[in-house]
């Protein structure tokens, strides 16, 4: 017996047919060819872009804190990198390093800079006079003080400023699907151009997810390299 | 190139157990300072002694420690470490052969107390089980639990981090240690404690220490010699408590020492040491012991109707009698 010939809307399900709000058959049917995709190329732009941002801010910050001089234009270049809207900043870029993922990471690096540089620098200062002056008084050299007590003593403000940094990226990333079709942006922007509601919001929420995630998991990385701050210090 | 510096990785037994310290004619001057910090300071700390710098503030007396280890570096004159100038050493590797301990202690607020102790042992290279016993000594030496080598500096008492910094100062068995006004942000009942357990301590390991205080009452009852000093880092008087309390070089230590210098130099002997009066047959009332001070029997003398108060021998017998006399005679003897 043949089958009834049905008018061709498409696999989707009754739910995708119908346009529902949320289908999770969609996201499941979905998942293998654009979700987990995006989210993979989104967790790369967000750890490249932190990896890059955090080798920058960091090295800047050693130097700033031997010579203070360096402070304040730092401060100041990456803090107005910092306002330049990203969508500015991506069409300043274009002509230079064209529409390519370049573009997007220098756009995404450069707002991590501020936060990343004044929290390593932040975190350096915050090292007590007293342990510094203890330090040196028993025979530390200038690296060993630096590299044994002032980076691990500096470490809750350094892992605070990535928090935010790796938050703020992760956020701003879906952003650069204005320059490559790459990351959660991507899901997000298709679904923002058609009236099936499902896409944009798996990948919305996938984006939220990550970020919650990637801060949960350098919470827990700090408490690892830091078991001392547990104990409220008296004195 | 061949070094002629020997390293230094074999750890402290190579070492003297204590180093003469010699400073002669430092003088440290700031730069764009109208007078120096320190205006040629001369003095020699014998090896094993205790020789505590005092003086009012802004005397230039934590300036003259930290002279000695480099901390600071001085302007002209010679630093001498059992004959050998400081200034010929790395400041590190000479900073790892000279204890320190400071005020605010200054604990590695990120590691454990048997990591803070084994700072230096591990500076210089020793080998694990090394450092592991000897951490297990020193807090014994300083009288700390065992189960506090794994705890944080912030889960301690002040009390308790001010004998870890000890510890850690003597972790490599330095011939010299650097003390700037270690009990001086601890309660008086606990400082006085500090101060025994420092006596105590100084009689088993007998290092050369230069203390920093502004307490001379501290400085009496630490120092084998004590040397004063005046605004400008210029040395008033070096001597030891007893002559200093004896003989003031001039009215600024005459009223740095105070006006009950007499008192303080009682409190420096004890009845024990007296040549006693004879005891007339049997004990009449209390007994005081030997070691009683002489202070405290003179307090007791002018308390007690004027009557010679008698002294045990220990043995449930009387050794003799001390009058007020005989007190004032202590310090005119």
């Amino acid at each position: 017996m043949a089958e009834p010939v049905i008018p061709d809307f498409g696999r989707g399900s009754s739910c995708v047919r119908e346009n529902g709000t949320f289908c999770w058959d969609w996201v499941n049917s979905h998942w293998g060819d654009t979700l987990r995709p995006a989210l993979v190329q989104h967790v790369v732009l967000t750890l490249i872009a932190v990896a890059v941002g955090f080798a920058i801010a960091f090295t800047l910050a050693l130097i700033a804190y031997r010579r203070g001089w360096l402070t304040t234009p730092v401060v100041l270049v990456t803090g107005l990198l910092y306002t330049i809207p990203s969508l500015a900043l991506f069409q300043l870029l274009v002509p230079f390093t064209g529409l390519s993922r370049t573009t997007a990471e220098i756009a995404l690096v450069s707002y991590t800079l501020l936060i990343l540089f004044r929290n390593t620098l932040a975190g350096l200062a915050g090292v007590p006079e007293e342990v510094r002056d203890a330090a040196r008084g028993m025979g530390l050299t200038r690296r060993q003080l630096l590299w044994k007590v002032e980076l691990p003593l500096a470490m809750p403000a350094i892992v605070a400023g990535l928090r935010i940094a790796t938050v703020t990226v992760i956020s701003l990333a879906t952003v650069a699907v204005f320059i490559v079709n790459e990351g959660l942006g991507a899901p997000i922007y298709a679904g923002l151009q058609q009236t099936f509601k499902t896409e944009l919001i798996a990948a919305g929420a996938l984006c939220v997810a990550l970020a919650l995630a990637a801060d949960a998991l350098l919470v827990l990385a700090q408490r690892a390299l830091t078991p001392w701050t547990r104990f409220a210090r008296s004195a | 190139m061949n070094s002629s510096n020997t390293a230094q990785t074999e750890g402290p037994h190579a070492y003297p157990r204590a180093a003469t310290l010699e400073l002669r004619n430092v003088r440290k001057v700031y730069p764009g300072a109208a007078r120096p910090a320190i205006d040629d300071l001369s003095l020699t700390v014998p090896a094993g002694d205790i020789c505590v710098l005092v003086g009012p503030s802004g005397c230039g007396k934590t300036t003259a420690m930290r002279l000695v280890n480099r901390m600071i570096e001085p302007t002209g004159g010679e630093i001498l470490l059992d004959g050998a100038s400081v200034m010929e050493r790395k400041p590190a590797e000479l900073r790892r052969e000279i204890g320190y301990v400071i005020q605010q202690i200054g604990l590695f607020p990120h590691q454990t107390i048997a990591d803070n102790i084994a700072t230096v042992p591990r500076l210089l290279g020793w080998e694990k089980q090394r450092v592991a016993t000897r951490v297990r000594e020193l807090l014994e030496l300083v009288q700390l639990p065992p189960e506090l080598a794994s705890r944080y500096p912030a889960q301690l008492s002040g009390g308790q981090r001010q004998r870890v910094g000890v510890a850690r100062a003597l972790a490599a068995d330095p011939p010299l240690l650097l003390m700037d006004e270690p009990f001086g942000a601890i309660d008086p009942i606990a400082r006085h404690r500090l101060q025994d357990e420092l006596l105590q301590l100084q009689a088993r390991v007998r290092k050369t220490i230069v203390f920093v205080t502004h307490d001379i009452d501290e400085a009496i009852k630490l120092g084998d010699r004590i040397a004063i000093l005046r605004e400008g880092g210029v040395l008033a008087q070096y001597a030891p408590p007893d002559e200093l309390l004896a003989a003031p070089a001039d009215e600024f230590v005459a009223s740095f020492v105070g006006r009950d210098r007499a008192l303080k130099r009682l409190a420096l002997s004890r009845v024990g040491e007296l040549a006693l009066l004879p005891a007339d047959g049997t004990a009449h009332g209390d007994t005081i012991a030997p070691d009683t001070s002489l202070r405290d029997a003179l307090s007791l003398l002018i308390s007690d109707g004027d009557r010679p108060l008698a002294v045990s021998d220990g043995n449930g017998g009387v050794a003799g009698l001390v009058s007020l006399e005989l007190i004032r005679g202590a310090l005119h003897g």
